[in-house]
């Protein structure tokens, strides 16, 4: 899962994530951001992270235990970690953490039947791109709201998954929809995908629940199971298990961007006006 | 072929004999640095390094520098430490200058970034002396002396050439005040008291720096090789002086070496190094009437290089050990004169290249390569 950092990538992982397991699927899921805080709406805590343990223990004393943790409904998280803001190597801390789990056979050992990487906002260098390499992730799936910005991530992903194009197998699964922005235009982001030659799999609704379940560390399947948002993630998670289309994305161009900022240009002036 | 901004950067640093070298780096540039010391100059091991592993990339590496600055200054007895920061702080932007700052220690702190993919060797040496001049003090101008730049501690026949040129100066009346960098720090902070730097090959930023703000004129000269290229050296550094003294040659030794000559006039060679290379090729051709087919730097296309020379008729190489490979595939001798040596020794510091007893030792060397290698193929 990629997109623009803040757009609400581990929200959805998580709740994703917690949908997949009432289905008696086995789950692991994968925070690649040195925030380190996306599985912890399933745990309930942090947890530590590969790299803190790497750092503390070393790679040769690490064991799968130190680092896998169980959630909700037995999903298993974890988390990649990174160095504190400033220094250091964030992009590289991520190849060091999946090669550290790599050495574990924490893959191997679990057998899981989906796992979900959580990663940093845009490909910023090789490191973010570790889960589109070497076939350790088969799709990628993108979440963008209507911001100018968001959409510009989107695009910058989508060339990051063209480049690996000849080296691995990873494609683009599609765009997931969160309309928590101030424009709130489904078909800003259908143009998106239809240029990019994807499909929006899904709308995630502005909902307070999502914050309430947060302050109290849940996703909102576990706070609020019988809540219309906590269906549009299970809606959102059975699309991405069946969903067939996978592409090649053909990333836009900067005028192609720029008409699409025009279109949300008019929908703001519109916005205003009313 | 070039060692890049980092080996440049850690030989000119290396030049101040009594500092300690500390190499930011991960463990494999401080084990380049570290081996080729174990074959130009054993006794003089005195770096030290982080030894940045995954740990340090992923997490930073000021840690691991703080508490090596505090070691090495524990350990060694130096009144300076020069940390050189190289790719690895480089691109995931350690900062050095805050560690450096951050710690109270005996010996004075000089710190340089040179990452080997930011220029070449040359840069690296230019950039750290002009780093190093820092340390320089104001000095009164000690008349009729000069400064050598250029050296490296680790060029190959470095301690005998040093000790020639000198003494050939000498004799021209004419004081090495500092070579650089090859000198104590002491002998370096004093460095502004010559009346003359004189520049071989590279250090050209800093006698431009030198000029500017302490009026120190420079000179830029070839490498002393041979009879005439010593002569010009020494007669044009006596006369920018204004010594007026006029030097004696002592040509004798270069008569008894030079009726082996004969049978290897008009010999093909071919020459590449550093900046030692056009001297070395002007010595070849002119005094010893070897025909010069291909002369190259090391910085040139050493891939066109390797081409011109097997599509000549070159039967002798000149260069360093790198060019180990292509000798022996042309199945012809390698004569090793310049950066990097690490295949042969050269601890006496009384045979010289340079100079008038190194035009005796370097033909000697030719004459005998020549002769025992057992004939040549071409």
């Amino acid at each position: 899962m990629y997109g623009k950092g803040g757009i609400g990538k581990s929200t959805i992982v998580s709740n994703i994530a917690a949908a997949l397991s009432e289905n008696g699927k086995t789950i692991i899921v994968m925070g690649c951001d040195p925030k380190s805080d996306m599985t912890r709406n399933l745990i309930g805590k942090r947890i530590p992270t590969v790299l803190d343990l790497f750092r503390s223990k070393g790679a040769d004393k690490m064991e799968p235990e130190d680092v896998v943790f169980k959630g909700f409904n037995g999903v298993y998280c974890i988390e990649a970690g990174g160095p504190e803001p400033g220094v250091g190597c964030a992009g590289r801390g991520v190849i060091t953490a999946v090669d550290m789990l790599d050495r574990l056979g924490v893959f191997n050992d679990i057998e899981p039947d989906t796992v979900i990487y959580d990663v940093l906002g845009d490909v910023v260098c090789g490191g973010f791109a570790m889960p589109l390499r070497q076939g350790l992730a088969d799709d990628v799936y993108i979440v963008t709201t209507c911001d100018p910005m968001a959409i510009y991530a989107a695009n910058n992903i989508c060339k990051g998954i063209k480049r690996f194009a000849n080296r691995s197998a990873v494609t683009l699964g599609g765009i997931i929809y969160n309309g928590r922005s101030v424009v709130d235009e489904p078909s800003i982001v259908e143009g998106l995908a239809d240029r990019l030659g994807t499909k929006v799999l899904g709308r995630v609704p502005m909902s307070l629940l999502v914050p309430r379940a947060e302050l109290r560390r849940k996703t909102v399947i576990e706070y609020a199971p019988d809540s219309e948002i906590a269906d549009t993630f299970r809606d959102l998670a059975t699309a991405i298990c069946e969903n067939k289309d996978r592409v090649m994305p053909d990333p836009l161009s900067d005028d192609e961007l720029d008409e699409i900022n025009e279109e949300i240009e008019v929908l703001l002036k519109e916005r205003e006006e009313n | 072929m070039d060692g890049g901004k980092f080996f440049g950067a850690f030989r000119a640093s290396s030049g101040i004999t009594d500092a300690v070298v500390l190499n930011h780096v991960p463990v494999g540039c401080n084990w380049g640095a570290a081996i080729f010391k174990t074959t130009s100059n054993q006794f003089d091991m005195r770096h030290a390094c982080t030894v940045m592993h995954e740990r340090e990339i992923v997490f930073g590496g000021e840690d691991a520098l703080r508490e090596a600055l505090i070691r090495a200054d524990e350990l060694y007895d130096t009144p300076l430490l020069l940390v050189i920061a190289g790719d690895a702080p480089s691109i995931i932007g350690d900062d050095v200058e805050a560690v450096v700052n951050s710690v109270t220690l005996d010996a004075e702190v000089m710190w340089m970034e040179a990452a080997g993919f930011k220029g070449s060797m040359m840069d690296g040496y230019e950039e750290a002396l002009l780093r190093l001049a820092g340390l320089m003090k104001e000095s009164e101008t000690i008349q009729g002396s000069v400064n050598l730049i250029g050296f490296s501690p680790d060029d190959f026949k470095v301690d005998a050439d040093v000790k020639e040129i000198k003494q050939l100066l000498l004799d021209a009346g004419v004081e090495v005040n500092t070579v650089i960098s090859k000198c104590s720090l002491e002998e370096f902070r004093r460095a502004p008291a010559a009346e003359l730097n004189v520049v071989l090959g590279q250090g050209t930023l800093l006698a431009e720096q030198m000029k500017k703000e302490l009026g120190l004129p420079y000179l830029k000269m070839d490498y002393p090789y041979g009879l005439d290229g010593t002569a010009h050296f020494v007669n044009a550094i006596s006369e920018e002086l204004g010594t007026g003294h006029e030097p004696e040659f002592d040509i004798e030794p270069f008569k008894r070496v030079y009726l082996y000559l004969h049978e290897l006039y008009g010999t093909p060679v071919s020459v590449i190094g550093d900046f030692h290379a056009e001297a070395m090729a002007n010595f070849l051709d002119g005094e010893l009437g070897f025909n010069v087919e291909v002369s190259a730097r090391n910085e040139d296309d050493y891939f066109a290089f390797e081409e011109e020379v097997r599509n000549s008729n070159t039967t002798i190489l000149f260069g360093s050990s790198f060019e180990q490979n292509i000798a022996e595939t042309l199945n012809i001798p390698l004569i090793r004169f310049c950066y990097p040596v690490f295949d042969n020794v050269c601890v006496y510091d009384d045979a010289p290249y340079a100079g008038f007893r190194g035009a005796v030792c370097l033909t000697e060397a030719i004459i005998n390569t020549v002769m025992s290698y057992g004939g040549m193929n071409k």
